[in-house]
């Protein structure tokens, strides 16, 4: 394990080294590839320990931004404490649908359908309340300044969504080792074997579910104050939830490395296909093109990216 | 709210729910027998009206009669991509499937499109306008017809399923896939029939939708969405359920307008969604799900 | 005289020592070699229009418009202020999403923009106005409407598109001038708008311009719907029932289809339609399918003004561009958005960005094709003569002529016809 983890180390050196070399543009794309690799490592811990798919983890973006920003705008609160609240507001939705879902025994479909009609409930309900600027959304004000989580360039907005993709790897990290993970792992392999060996399976996965909305809610606070503009069809969406579980997905879910393998190698391509595509004049061609990808990967790698490095640098790297 | 609006509002919503049972009934039939959630239906019926406008405008042909021309398209397309694409992904975990099928409806959308372009295409049809006196109510023309050729369509297929060979190994693998193999069924020409039966319902629905409001290559998204909850709703593999879960989504939606602004509508159906799969999740007429 | 005998290069001492204490002060405020910037050989200009997404009609013809103006001030001989700099407009899609606008944009700033131009959506206008700022680049808004934009007094955004409250104050004059000028009552109006920013910042405005103004009217009925929806009866039901007067729909080409569908069908009885402002009512797709049931129409909108020969010449060639479309108000602003841009560059005589945003705050920009006086902006960056028109749909054989407007009369083509006929008495 040394050499992966001096590996690591390496690699993230090289990523806090990297801006020194990297323009405002370039920033931006890692920004987008360690915001959406967060994100993805967050819902890493419900459904890739789990195995129970969640297709609305939107919500708990959602909840984070508005959260946050509410607090800033009505109270001048600064979206680091902001952020927390919305995080613990996520966490309670997070349990409800938790509860509803696990009590009740939904797996498999019927868990991503209720996640889905939660998500977009909330998504409907959010586009109609004043207080969040129903369909016109909040416009965020810009005063720079780190108590207000805005910055002028993209350098802190860079080290600030590294800084949450780190903390997330080393959260479920820590959480694969410890005795809830291997419950949860035990869990998406055999839930009745785990069931029958006297594992509390429903506490075991509302604490996923809790810590992923959580965490999830966080990254919503983080945007917010990026693109300084937030609407339900923006947070709260379908759309936003399939970008979430693609890069976990493609990468490998539940290892720790997948969302962000899974995130350099969407995001790039994706950048690449729209910069040089969308002047062609054909509307529609990198998106057309980039379905594609998603189904090929999928063909080529059917258990994600991960477990194939596993197999081809497992011997070199993690010599137990 | 006078009873002459509810009325009226519950007979619209009664005729849209026909075409909607319909394209939950390619659903169904497509997860009852697969266990695929197409994520792809929605936006298969954005192309099937692309179609259907396409032989409008270059053959003249009303959406009516074309109905049966784009039905045998899609019935192509399905196949294909059942053989093609969905083939390979039955065995994967879900979430695998689930990326598959997202991606082929990006491919849908955008390939709408690129070969139509983004505006609403709302041509003139023959019957687009007319509309009766029926009692308190007024009745929409297209929106009648649409419901009765939904309803016999649907017919159609159960009947098929019921009565011919083909239809009877597609019940047969829906209930047990490796039973089925074993007894020599060629699988994979069964679930390419099946999938292709899936896409051509959504076709035909499509083609009925046509006279009824404008075609927009990006509007397939709710569409998809509502199928589910009618599947939910009837039960999943249930294909009764899928024409009885549209009827009364279709009444439920319509109706919400009385007291829920109307950009709320979709809120009914996912509480709908919601209770059924806590309480009831194999639907009104499922079976074990 | 001596100073003839040391001439360096032919150029007389005189104007060489003039000359290199122009170069000197310019350089020592720029701190670049002045020679050297000041006549670049392309001025790079960032388009950002949703192309992709949910409005890609829109997008696309934005970005001719944006193109249709580039492309003319190159034929005219580029910036001439700028020894005759060409502009190149690179052309992005932000694909209706903030996240993709702040992205295109980034990458036009690498690639050396010195202005941005766009991008019709007010979450993505948001987005990118937050970056120009952030950069200090100046962002032209050709296209976006709602008035939370130009309140955040970012001095870097400009926008050339009247914003909701000058749409209403517009629609207030007109209504105003109908009511007296044709002789008629109006009480009940019944609003509906789509469910989007757009569609409830217009609905909301003209609420509250009502409510504002004491206007004589009573809004019987206010009905909003999902974007994208493809069923209005349930709406249309309610609308029949509340009796009113007259309708006023904020609505896109496809909504507008199916108000007028189920109007017709349901057999609802009104003075006509007038649109607070929203693009449904004159698209070409709703005048061709809507046929003689797209008469009588009226719309409040920023408009092209049929008179202006800048106007009539830049549309003959959107024209032969693209057949079977013409300049329209999203287009018009486009084109207009770039133009004001170039003027912009000619006065600046420079491609820094401070010496262009001063030169745009300054802007007093008549020769657009725009209904409305000239493009002048106040220090929040409004247009303050952006204006709406009234046009109407009027039959005509021709389909592309018939959407005209009615007023201001200065601009008007035909004489305006209210109250309507009824939907079904059009034969």
């Amino acid at each position: 394990m040394k050499r992966l983890y001096l590996f690591l180390g390496v690699i993230f050196l090289v990523l806090l080294a990297l801006p020194g070399v990297l323009n405002n543009y370039w920033m931006e794309i890692f920004i987008l590839i360690f915001f959406y690799a967060y994100l993805g490592q967050c819902w890493n811990i419900l459904t890739g320990y789990t195995g129970n798919i969640s297709l609305g983890h939107a919500l708990y973006v959602g909840i984070g931004g508005y959260t946050a920003t509410r607090l800033a705008m009505v109270f001048g609160l600064s979206p680091w404490v902001g952020m927390l609240v919305g995080g613990l507001f996520a966490t309670g939705v997070g349990l409800v649908i938790g509860f509803l879902g696990f009590r009740f025994g939904l797996r498999g479909v019927y868990f991503v359908l209720i996640t889905i009609s939660f998500a977009e409930i909330g998504r409907l309900i959010a586009l109609h309340l004043e207080s969040l600027g129903s369909f016109m959304g909040l416009f965020i004000d810009f005063n720079p300044g780190f108590l207000n989580m805005q910055f002028r360039g993209n350098l802190p907005y860079y080290y600030i969504s590294l800084g949450l993709l780190v903390f997330s790897l080393i959260v479920v990290r820590t959480l694969e080792l410890s005795k809830t993970g291997r419950y949860l792992v035990a869990i998406r392999e055999d839930e009745e074997a785990a069931e029958s060996l006297g594992v509390n399976t429903f506490k075991y996965k509302m604490v996923a579910i809790g810590l992923s909305a959580f965490m999830t809610a966080l990254g919503g606070a983080f945007d917010a104050n990026r693109i300084f503009h937030l609407s339900p069809d923006r947070v709260m969406s379908m759309a936003l939830s399939i970008e979430i579980i693609l890069r976990p997905i493609i990468g490998g879910m539940g290892t720790v490395l997948g969302p962000v393998v899974g995130s350099f190698l969407i995001t790039l391509p994706a950048e690449w296909t729209r910069a040089y595509l969308s002047e062609v004049g054909r509307p529609g061609l990198h998106m057309v093109i980039y379905g594609f990808v998603l189904i090929f990967a999928v063909f080529f790698f059917p258990r994600g990216i991960m477990p194939l490095l596993n197999r081809k640098l497992g011997r070199f790297f993690i010599k137990e | 709210m006078n009873s002459d609006v509810v009325l009226q509002l519950a007979l619209q919503g009664f005729l849209m729910g026909g075409v909607y049972g319909l394209i939950a009934l390619g659903l169904s039939l497509i997860f009852g027998v697969m266990k695929v959630i197409n994520f792809a239906h929605g936006e298969m019926m954005v192309f099937a009206m692309f179609l259907s406008i396409t032989l409008l405008l270059w053959g003249g042909l009303d959406p009516y009669l074309s109905l049966v021309i784009v039905a045998a398209v899609m019935f192509g397309v399905g196949y294909g991509i059942q053989r093609v694409f969905v083939n390979r992904i039955l065995e994967l975990p879900e979430a695998m499937q689930v990326l598959v099928l997202v991606g082929l409806g990006i491919i849908f959308e955008n390939g709408t499109l690129m070969i139509w372009g983004g505006s609403d295409f709302s041509p003139k049809t023959s019957l687009a306008l007319s509309s009766f006196r029926w009692g308190p109510v007024t009745v929409d023309v297209p929106r009648l017809i649409a419901f009765i050729l939904a309803i016999v369509i649907t017919l159609m297929v159960l009947l098929f399923l019921k009565k011919t060979n083909i239809g009877k190994s597609i019940r047969a693998a829906a209930d047990n896939r490796y039973g089925a193999l074993i007894i020599g069924a060629h699988i994979n020409r069964i679930y390419g029939i099946c999938f292709g039966i899936g896409a051509a319902c959504v076709g035909a629905a499509g083609a009925l939708l046509v006279p009824l409001m404008p075609a927009k290559a990006t509007m397939g998204a709710p569409y998809t969405m509502v199928s589910f909850v009618i599947v939910i709703l009837g039960g999943m593999g249930s294909l009764i359920g899928a024409l009885i879960g549209g009827l009364i989504i279709g009444v439920a939606e319509s109706l919400s307008t009385v007291f829920l602004p109307s950009s709320m509508k979709q809120v009914v159906s996912f509480t709908i969604m919601i209770v059924i799969l806590l309480f009831k999740p194999q639907g009104l007429f499922g079976g074990k799900g | 005289m001596k100073e003839e005998q040391v001439k360096p290069q032919g150029i007389d001492r005189r104007t060489f020592l003039k000359t290199s204490a122009a170069v000197g002060a310019v350089t020592a405020i720029t701190g670049f070699p002045a020679i050297v910037r000041s006549q670049p050989k392309e001025i790079i200009i960032g388009s950002i229009q949703p192309v992709t997404g949910p409005l890609p009609d829109i997008g696309i013809s934005m970005q001719r418009g944006n193109k249709l103006a580039a492309d003319e001030i190159n034929a005219k001989g580029g910036i001439k202020s700028l020894g005759g700099a060409k502009i190149k407009l690179l052309l992005g899609d932000n694909e209706a999403k903030e996240e993709v606008g702040r992205l295109v944009a980034e990458r036009f700033l690498k690639d050396g923009a010195v202005c941005l131009v766009g991008p019709f959506l007010s979450g993505v206008a948001m987005a990118i106005a937050t970056l120009a700022e952030q950069r200090n680049i100046p962002f032209v808004i050709d296209v976006a409407a709602l008035d939370a934009i130009t309140a955040k007094g970012y001095k870097n955004v400009f926008r050339c598109f009247p914003k909701t409250e000058y749409f209403m104050t517009s629609l207030g004059r007109y209504l105003d001038q109908i009511i007296k000028e044709k002789k008629v009552t109006i009480k009940r109006i019944a609003l509906t708008n789509a469910g989007d920013a757009f569609g409830r910042g217009q609905g909301a405005a003209f609420l509250k311009y009502v409510k504002d103004h004491k206007l004589p009217f009573e809004i019987v009925e206010h009905i909003e719907y999902p974007l994208g929806v493809k069923d209005l009866s349930a709406e249309v039901t309610k609308i029949k029932a509340a009796k009113p007067d007259l309708l006023c729909p904020v609505a896109r080409p496809g909504d507008a289809k199916l108000l007028i569908r189920e109007l017709y069908k349901q057999r609802v009885e009104l003075m006509g339609i007038i649109s607070p402002g929203s693009p449904g009512w004159y698209e070409p797709e709703f005048v061709k399918d809507m046929d003689k049931l797209a008469y009588y129409v009226l719309d409040n909108v920023p408009w092209v003004n049929p008179k202006s020969s800048k106007f009539q010449d830049a549309n003959n060639r959107f024209e032969k561009l693209y057949p079977g479309k013409y300049l329209d108000t999203n287009s018009g602003y486009a084109y207009t958005g770039v133009m004001v841009i170039a003027d912009a560059l000619e006065r600046a005589k420079s491609t820094d960005p401070a010496a262009l945003r001063e030169a745009l705050r300054k802007t007093n920009y008549k020769d657009h094709p725009m209904v409305g006086g000239p493009v002048v902006f106040d220090e929040k960056g409004d247009n303050i003569n952006a204006t709406a028109a009234m046009v109407q749909v009027l039959p005509d054989p021709n389909m592309d002529d018939r959407v005209k407007v009615v007023l201001p009369k200065e601009a008007a083509q035909a004489p305006y016809v209210f109250p309507w006929k009824q939907l079904w008495d059009r034969g």
